[in-house]
């Protein structure tokens, strides 16, 4: 498997892709137990589909997924969705690809008619191609969990109109661009099916090389051999956001990274950076970087250089985009970066493997990715005009949702700067907790913070007690079952309101509450704001009658930080199981848990 | 065996799963289940875009054996070379 794996990896060529799904099918492979790192794909449309389901699959195991794929039969999409017992459902999808060509639904005489039909016949028609595919994925959606990605329309480049297709009241185009308008509108509110735009996707790729016409005629092969991998891609996008393997944090060099020249010896006046070239391409590659800054992805700076010549850019050039207020952390030293990026993980709480590196200096890059080879090293263009594309073009930044919380995360880790200045300034812990004026917040899941809780039950690592992921489906099914409950946490402080940050489901049998999952983002851990979460849940189950709180510790490569949670909490009885799984107990007959005198519980 | 034999058979073993030296002349679809319609397809379409050739609809449904394939390229790029003024 692994040398099938490498040799893709090396040239990953349509029939390369072809070749190791074939041979990787005839393997007797062992289905993990845990699902973390598998996914099912199910590929279904209405043209062979195989091509596309084995790029997918294979790029899918290159993430490093066990993958299962079922690929749905030439044009049986609509049964295979209606039969509740076909194929499709068998496998359990996590992931299900709908691919429909709008002409296989359209009449065969559709382009020749269309000249002559009148507005209203045509908005008809669009009606009725817009509903047929709404309804094959509300199918989807009650007869699956599984997230629904289904592409829009192809808009085409040809129209009998010619030049003045847009003249008409409905040209062929506007025909088109209306209907997947219609399908973005009626999805946009929609967590679970998501509206691929293989439009834009075919038009960058060029959209009259995406068909290659001879396995068209020949095998209804919609994508040719070049555009199909290209295609996986993006719903490798989806996948990797679904498993919450997004990057949260980008490291950047200074010198010839965010301007041209160095610092050090060109001096502010001598570097390149302005509002004309030469400069201009570091300016606009900076703006790309603040949106995304903006958007919620943490900056930070590795640099080789003096901080005072490196801080004097960050003031006084008139030019330079990014601040020092954009930096969740910085380190501006001559130590080397492998270390510092050791550091720099620490100091902002988060993984390494949530961290992309660029450095235009290719001895760095290989250093570091030889030390941490869980960071995403850019192999950086030589040219720093591409340096705008290329961050453009990275795409590892995906979650199936941007919360407030996503959006305003710079700012948070302002205030993590100066929460950190304070603590060293207070000498106690609790003195320093005491100042903070911590507000927490917890109550059972609101329709309004579901996304924030499938998003942090997602890509949780650290703080996470029991790493079970489960869907957006999967979490509205737990809040409306009477033996589960679905807790958040938002906690606020004097320097700033964090949102929610904190997940507990809790699966009550009789007399015991028994903790699925528990788990808080990093941001805040340190504050004891966990103590006042189970307190919340041991006070909860005292009204219902319980009298056991049971909590599970399953060990991972990330999670040490939440080991001891429910020893320090006084749970008892620990068992040990032939998994390392460790399962603690609260008596609640002889123990409590109390919200730390520290913490102010709020309402809503 | 010429450049274009070794196109061939590297596209036939990555396709039919086979290591090249055990892809034979008289290797047939239908003794041989690996070649299915879908892999025959993907035979077809690959040696069209790597050879920079096109094959007629007869020729890809008279394809029956590896030595058929080579005997319709033979022929197909000795008109080509033919063909050139």
């Amino acid at each position: 498997m692994k040398e099938i794996l490498e040799s893709v990896r090396q040239d990953p060529s349509y029939l390369n892709l072809w070749s190791a799904y074939k041979k990787i099918q005839d393997l007797d492979l062992q289905v993990p137990e845990d699902d973390v790192n598998a996914v099912r794909l199910a590929v279904i449309g209405s043209t062979t589909l195989e091509p596309l389901a084995a790029c997918l699959d294979v790029k899918t195991r290159l993430e490093g997924f066990h993958v299962e794929t079922f690929v749905g039969g030439f044009n049986t999409y609509r049964q295979e969705v209606l039969d509740k017992g076909s194929d499709l459902y068998k496998i359990r999808p996590d992931v299900v690809v709908l691919s429909i060509d709008a002409w296989s639904i359209l009449d065969k005489m559709f382009l020749a008619n269309f000249v002559r039909m009148n507005v209203k016949e045509r908005l008809a028609v669009q009606k009725e191609l817009v509903e047929n595919v709404l309804s094959v994925t509300s199918n989807l959606e009650s007869n699956t969990s599984a997230l629904i990605l289904v592409n829009n329309f192809v808009i085409p480049v040809f129209t009998p109109f010619g030049i003045v297709d847009n003249k008409q009241k409905i040209g062929l185009k506007r025909f088109f661009e209306g209907a997947n308008e219609i399908l973005a509108k009626k999805l946009e509110n929609n967590s679970r099916v998501f509206l691929v735009d293989l439009d834009a996707i075919a038009a960058s790729f060029g959209k009259s090389r995406i068909t290659n016409w001879n396995t068209w005629y020949r095998g209804s092969i919609p994508f040719g051999d070049d555009f199909t991998p290209i295609l996986a891609d993006e719903y490798i996008r989806y996948i990797l956001a679904m498993k919450g393997r997004a990057k949260k944090c980008i490291v950047l060099d200074l010198d010839n990274t965010l301007w041209g020249g160095v610092i050090g010896e060109d001096g502010i006046e001598g570097i390149k950076l302005g509002n004309t070239a030469p400069g201009i391409e570091y300016v606009e590659f900076q703006r790309s970087l603040l949106s995304l800054y903006n958007r919620g992805i943490i900056l930070a700076v590795c640099s080789k250089n003096n901080p005072d010549d490196a801080f004097k850019v960050f003031r006084e050039h008139p030019s330079q985009v990014l601040k020092e207020e954009h930096f969740a952390a910085m380190r501006i030293n001559w130590q080397n970066k492998a270390a510092n990026m050791t550091e720099l993980a620490q100091e902002i709480n988060i993984g390494l493997d949530s961290m992309v590196f660029l450095d235009d200096n290719p001895i760095e890059r290989a250093q570091v990715a030889q030390a941490h080879p869980e960071v995403l090293v850019v192999d950086m263009p030589k040219n720093p005009r591409l340096y705008r594309e290329m961050i453009e073009n990275l795409n590892v930044f995906d979650v199936l949702s941007l919360t407030s919380e996503d959006m305003a995360r710079g700012e948070m880790y302002v205030g993590k700067r100066k929460r950190t200045e304070l603590e060293q300034s207070t000498t106690s812990i609790e003195d320093f907790l005491r100042t903070l004026e911590l507000k927490v917040r917890i109550n059972e899941v609101t329709d309004f913070d579901t996304p924030r809780v499938v998003q942090l039950i997602g890509k949780t690592n650290q703080f996470n007690l029991t790493t079970r992921r489960y869907t957006d489906a999967e979490v509205r099914e737990l809040r409306k079952s009477k033996d589960a409950a679905v807790y958040s946490m938002a906690v606020h402080d004097k320097f700033g309101d964090e949102g929610v940050v904190g997940v507990a489901i809790v699966r009550k049998n009789d007399g015991d509450w028994w903790i699925d999952s528990f788990l808080m983002s990093c941001r805040v851990i340190g504050r004891s704001v966990e103590t006042a979460f189970l307190a919340k849940i041991v006070a909860d189950a005292r009204k219902a009658n319980a009298t056991r709180i049971i909590g599970e510790y399953i060990p991972t490569k990330k999670n040490p930080p939440a080991s001891d949670l429910y020893e320090r909490h006084g749970f008892g009885m620990p068992t040990t199981s032939g998994d390392n799984v460790t399962t603690w107990v609260l008596d609640l007959e002889e123990k409590t848990i109390d919200v730390p005198e520290w913490i102010e519980l709020t309402e809503e | 065996m010429t450049d274009i034999d070794d196109t061939v058979h590297d596209i036939l073993s990555k396709v039919l799963m086979v290591e090249p030296d055990e892809i034979t002349d008289d290797l047939r679809r239908k003794d041989f289940e690996p070649w299915d319609s879908m892999a025959h397809l993907m035979i077809v379409s690959e040696i069209e875009n790597q050879l920079e050739i096109f094959f007629e609809d007869e020729e890809v449904v008279d394809i029956w054996t590896v030595g058929d394939i080579k005997k319709i390229l033979k022929q197909k790029i000795a008109s080509q070379s033919s063909n050139e003024p």
